[in-house]
């Protein structure tokens, strides 16, 4: 059974067909041609998947894409402007929370919504609003430390 | 996955027209464990019947105790003042699930009703008197959350059945709770878990209730436990005896988690050091 979607994606409205229990991944990933948003473990352990909707971190893995009728949804496409990266993107290149890559999407996401409750985070904070999401190549000490630089850029501009 | 229809009904009654029709359908609420069952082929639904957007089973209403709707996330529950304020064993069972993404989708209601012997929410909600509301086909009935579970992934509920919402009577002023976990890493489903509420009065302990999960085939009240400090002036000699009861009360197995006589050590030091922080 085919129903049509709308949705917010980054911003822009996005209309496209999906099957009755197509996922929220998958329809970002095959129909939008979102491929910033990245498929680990498929069952919502990793974290790879993450995307903000309305404003509160999801995996997008095993989130029904008919869920997101009518909603907001952020992936990390949406954090820059052109070519100019957010803050919370720009502080993981700075502090070498980025190796692969491919945790990272997730990972900034995750952060994003947490600096978005939380300007002062402590060390903590940082390793529960990230426990979702899994890193091989870091050992997590880089990206704890790009979160608090990114809450201090942000906290700047302010 | 295998595909199959999915229902967004906006009412209870549709939602259930729609289980009554199609056979094999399934609820979902949340989906964090619905889905993953699907997608690994351990359940094959013939359709989804979504609860989200079923508008009489949000929110959270608060009268003199606190009323749960089904589709509640962990997270909002969680971070409801009240929720934060009179019923902290919750709150703190809630920030032990998962990551931030699952408790930002799953339910507390979805939690219960998979019915999971480690089911984090169970032991919190066992220590607070919790009831069950539910609607089947017979019409609307009310359970306590201790005759809810029948055994690993069974329950009270008939085929059709909604739990529909969660209520949870307000505390009395003086009642003091706690809740344990024990998790290989942060994220991580319990080795055992375990929750204790307890009501002084003067120095004699008046009430107390104390339930852990991980450890049974259902998660269960050590009322065995209970019995040596009702009504009674704490000592260590009682607090020792209660620890004993706790532990001949579980019957734990062994998996890849932990061994049987791990989780049942863990009962007996959960169980002390609960009534040594609270009485």
């Amino acid at each position: 059974m085919k129903q049509v979607l709308t949705f917010t994606l980054d911003g822009a409205e996005a209309t496209t067909v999906v099957s009755g229990t197509e996922l929220l991944l998958d329809v970002l990933r095959d129909s939008l041609g979102h491929l910033g948003t990245k498929e680990g473990c498929g069952r919502g352990e990793c974290g790879a998947c993450t995307v903000l909707v309305d404003g509160r971190a999801v995996n997008a893995c095993l989130f029904p894409a008919l869920e997101a009728e009518g909603r907001d949804v952020r992936t990390i496409a949406g954090l820059g402007v052109g070519n100019v990266l957010g803050p919370v993107q720009q502080a993981f290149v700075d502090r070498g929370g980025i190796q692969c890559g491919f945790c990272s999407p997730g990972m900034i996401l995750s952060a994003h919504a947490l600096l978005a409750t939380n300007s002062e985070p402590t060390d903590d904070e940082i390793r529960d609003a990230l426990v979702g999401n899994l890193c091989r190549c870091t050992g997590y000490v880089q990206i704890i430390e790009s979160v608090q630089a990114a809450a201090a850029v942000m906290g700047e501009e302010q | 996955m295998r595909d199959v229809a999915y229902h967004r009904p906006a009412t209870l009654a549709e939602a259930q027209a729609l289980l009554a029709r199609i056979e094999g359908a399934r609820y979902v609420a949340g989906g964090t464990d619905a889905i993953v069952r699907a997608k690994s082929g351990v359940e094959r639904p013939r359709a989804l019947v979504s609860l989200r957007g079923v508008a009489e089973l949000g929110g959270i209403e608060v009268g003199e105790g606190l009323r749960i709707g089904a589709t509640v996330t962990l997270e909002e529950i969680r971070r409801h003042p009240v929720v934060q304020a009179r019923h902290p064993v919750l709150a703190a069972a809630l920030g032990s699930m998962g990551s931030v993404q699952i408790r930002n989708t799953a339910t507390l209601a979805g939690n219960l009703c998979n019915a999971s012997p480690c089911a984090d929410g169970a032991p919190p909600l066992l220590v607070s008197d919790a009831r069950l509301a539910i609607s089947g086909a017979t019409g609307v009935r009310e359970v306590c959350v201790g005759d809810f579970f029948r055994g690993p992934r069974a329950s009270c509920l008939e085929p059709g059945d909604v739990l529909t919402g969660i209520e949870i009577p307000a505390p009395d002023a003086e009642t003091r709770s706690i809740f344990y976990k024990k998790g290989r890493v942060r994220m991580d489903l319990a080795l055992v878990n375990y929750a204790a509420s307890v009501t002084m009065d003067g120095e004699i302990c008046r009430e107390l209730r104390l339930a852990t999960g991980a450890v049974a085939p259902t998660p269960l009240r050590l009322e065995a436990a209970e019995a040596e400090l009702r009504g009674q002036r704490p000592t260590p000699e009682r607090i020792e005896r209660a620890a004993q009861a706790a532990m001949e009360a579980v019957s734990p197995i062994t998996d890849l988690r932990a061994t049987a006589e791990y989780r049942r050590r863990l009962v007996g030091v959960f169980t002390r050091r609960a009534l040594e922080a609270l009485l």
